[in-house]
């Protein structure tokens, strides 16, 4: 009975340890897989300032060419930071390849070497040796290929906060000297100034075109502006009330800083409807971006703003904006008499919805102090304990 | 018991000054960073109106300003010991570079070659990238040539004890010609996988020395 019970236990034993060992594999399984993951995702983090690095390299060479006349160089290495594949790999390769084809006035050009990167067996006198072919240049000039040519290697390794290029160029003779090396390096909290290859850029220059696109076209924009504006019927519902207004307003708008934090603006208006109304209008404003410390180019940006208008408006229409009760017999008067004219200030609050530099859509509530108690026109809602007798909206074209 | 928590200081327990762990704070993103102590005029002349200048009458207390970047590479992505040795790769072989050239002022004429060991045959390669440039930098001729040594001398080397092994490797670089006498052969050795600094060494007319 004792060795049944102990036979039990053992196969219990020996599948309790099989399950166990499955689960350990799974477990190796998945934590691979993470890790494969991860790598991936630093790979593309690494990639863009990798990218800047060697860009800075070939910027390097045009500045001031190793060589003075074009010369045939193998790319013998490019080794990235221990950890990450060789995905990264290929991708740098195939960027210094595209970047030294697309400037020649590096006078590097790249050859096709088969036999530097193969394995070689090389047996002498002094012995046999097993290398790359590039690392044996005498075997090299046994396989009938050229001696005299150079070899780049490049060499990527993060090393802290800094990512770090190593360049060497070695002349393929049998004594192999390093004709050139030089090191570079970048911060892992600079950002990559993604150069275009056919118009490599010095660093300096490159941050100065990206100042200038986020200046847009300068501090000062011309904005053309279309406005409605809705005046708010009398409460009791009595009257005519005054017609929509439709605006078309141009100035200047003017920004503080290049964040455009703070801007203002100072535009002149003109509006028409034939037998209706016309008017003219001077205006100015003060916004301030709620969406951030800086304007930003890929999304678009919310500004409060007031504003202070000063509108004079004439016409068979314009009679609502009089402070007296619209009767019949004042009506024949304007008819016989000019058309009326009334002037008048007001106030704005409202948002601003700008996308990028062009284009801008906004609302705003306008209140007209002295038409406050005026029976032709009511209140669309109070603010601050204001009534606010208009609302408005603008579409924005800015060049 | 408020006020007890705040005058003293225990507050700085649970919500510690970034980048010390804490409540707001993860082991992880501490972890992440990279961070050296700076002194107030260093500070001031690495991060002009960051880091304000101690004033001329000086300042009550001390000010310590710890600078921090983000790594590059996450943590776990390679061993601590390769982690650690790759971190400050540039100092260390800027340094071996300026220890070779400055010790040994006779040998600035000669073609220097260099070797790397480490257990990581990765990080070995990296090595001796890094040190050939630093050489180079340093204004010192370099040649990429790999010395090479016999089967039989492979195999004597590897059944003898770290230090006695490198003097006998340099003496048959010598014999055997792989390091001519106009040539110098710099090693930069890792000497235990558990170590984490670098050793250097200089092997010259078949003789072997420690730079550090």
């Amino acid at each position: 009975m004792t060795a049944v019970l102990r036979a039990l236990g053992l196969v219990l034993g020996l599948v309790g340890a099989t399950g166990v060992a499955r689960a350990d594999e799974r477990t190796d399984g998945l934590q691979q897989a993470q890790l494969d993951r991860l790598r991936a995702e630093v790979a593309g983090e690494v990639q863009l300032v990798a990218y800047d690095l060697v860009d800075e390299l070939v910027y390097g060479w045009i500045q001031d060419p190793v060589f003075s006349e074009p010369t045939s160089v193998v790319l013998a290495g490019v080794t990235v930071p221990v950890g990450l594949g060789t995905g990264l790999q290929a991708l740098l390769e195939n960027h210094i390849t595209g970047l030294l084809t697309q400037n020649p006035s590096t006078q590097v050009q790249l050859v096709h070497c088969p036999s530097c990167t193969a394995v070689v067996i090389h047996s002498g006198p002094e012995g046999t040796v097993l290398s790359r072919g590039i690392d044996n240049p005498e075997v090299l000039g046994a396989f009938g290929e050229s001696t005299g040519k150079h070899a780049l290697y490049i060499d990527i390794e993060a090393e802290g906060a800094w990512l770090v290029l190593r360049a060497r160029i070695t002349r393929l003779t049998p004594d192999r000297p390093i004709v050139w090396s030089h090191t570079l390096a970048t911060s892992a909290s600079a950002p990559a100034l993604l150069r275009q290859s056919t118009d490599l850029k010095s660093a300096e220059d490159a941050r100065e075109e990206y100042l200038k696109a986020l200046r847009g076209r300068g501090s000062l924009t011309v904005p053309l502006r279309f406005a409605v504006r809705t005046y708010a019927r009398p409460e009791d519902d009595q009257g005519i009330g005054a017609p929509p207004f439709l605006w078309l307003q141009s100035g200047v708008e003017l920004s503080a800083t290049d964040a455009r934090a703070w801007t203002s603006s100072l535009l002149v208006g003109y509006s028409v409807v034939p037998q209706a109304y016309q008017g003219l209008m001077a205006q100015a404003r003060l916004q301030r971006l709620v969406t951030g410390r800086a304007r930003s180019l890929t999304h678009p940006d919310l500004y409060a703003f007031v504003g202070a208008a000063v509108m004079t408006v004439w016409g068979p229409a314009t009679a609502p904006f009089r402070e007296r009760v619209l009767t019949a017999d004042q009506l024949l008067v304007d008819t016989a008499q000019d058309d009326p004219r009334e002037t008048f200030g007001a106030f704005q609050l409202g948002l601003d919805l700008r996308l990028g530099n062009r284009v801008g859509m906004s609302a705003f509530l306008e209140t007209i102090p002295s038409l406050r108690d005026s029976p032709n026109i009511g209140v669309t809602t109070y603010l601050l304990g204001l009534p606010f007798q208009v609302l408005g909206a603008e579409v924005t074209f800015c060049f | 018991m408020l006020s007890v928590f705040l005058s003293a200081g225990l507050w700085r327990l649970v919500f510690p000054a970034a980048p010390a762990p804490g409540v707001l704070w993860s082991r992880d993103r501490s972890r992440a960073m990279d961070c050296v102590r700076v002194g107030a005029e260093e500070g001031n002349r690495s991060y002009p109106g960051q880091i304000a200048p101690t004033p001329p009458r000086g300042r009550m207390g001390t000010t310590d300003t710890v600078v921090c970047t983000e790594r590059m590479l996450r943590r776990d992505l390679r061993s601590p010991q390769d982690e650690a040795v790759l971190t400050d790769l540039q100092a260390t072989v800027s340094a071996l570079a300026s220890a070779a050239r400055s010790q040994r002022p006779d040998l600035v004429g000669r073609t220097w070659l260099v070797e790397a060991h480490d257990p990581s045959t990765q990080v070995s390669a990296k090595l001796r990238f890094a040190t050939q440039n630093a050489l180079a930098d340093n204004g010192l001729a370099v040649s990429d040539r790999t010395p090479v040594l016999a089967v039989g001398d492979v195999d004597v080397l590897t059944r003898l004890p770290p230090d006695q092994a490198y003097a006998v490797a340099c003496e048959r670089y010598g014999a055997n010609g792989s390091v001519a006498d106009d040539q110098v052969l710099m090693a930069i050795i890792r000497r235990d996988p558990r170590e984490t600094s670098l050793h250097g060494g200089l092997c010259v007319d078949g003789q072997w020395t420690w730079l550090r």
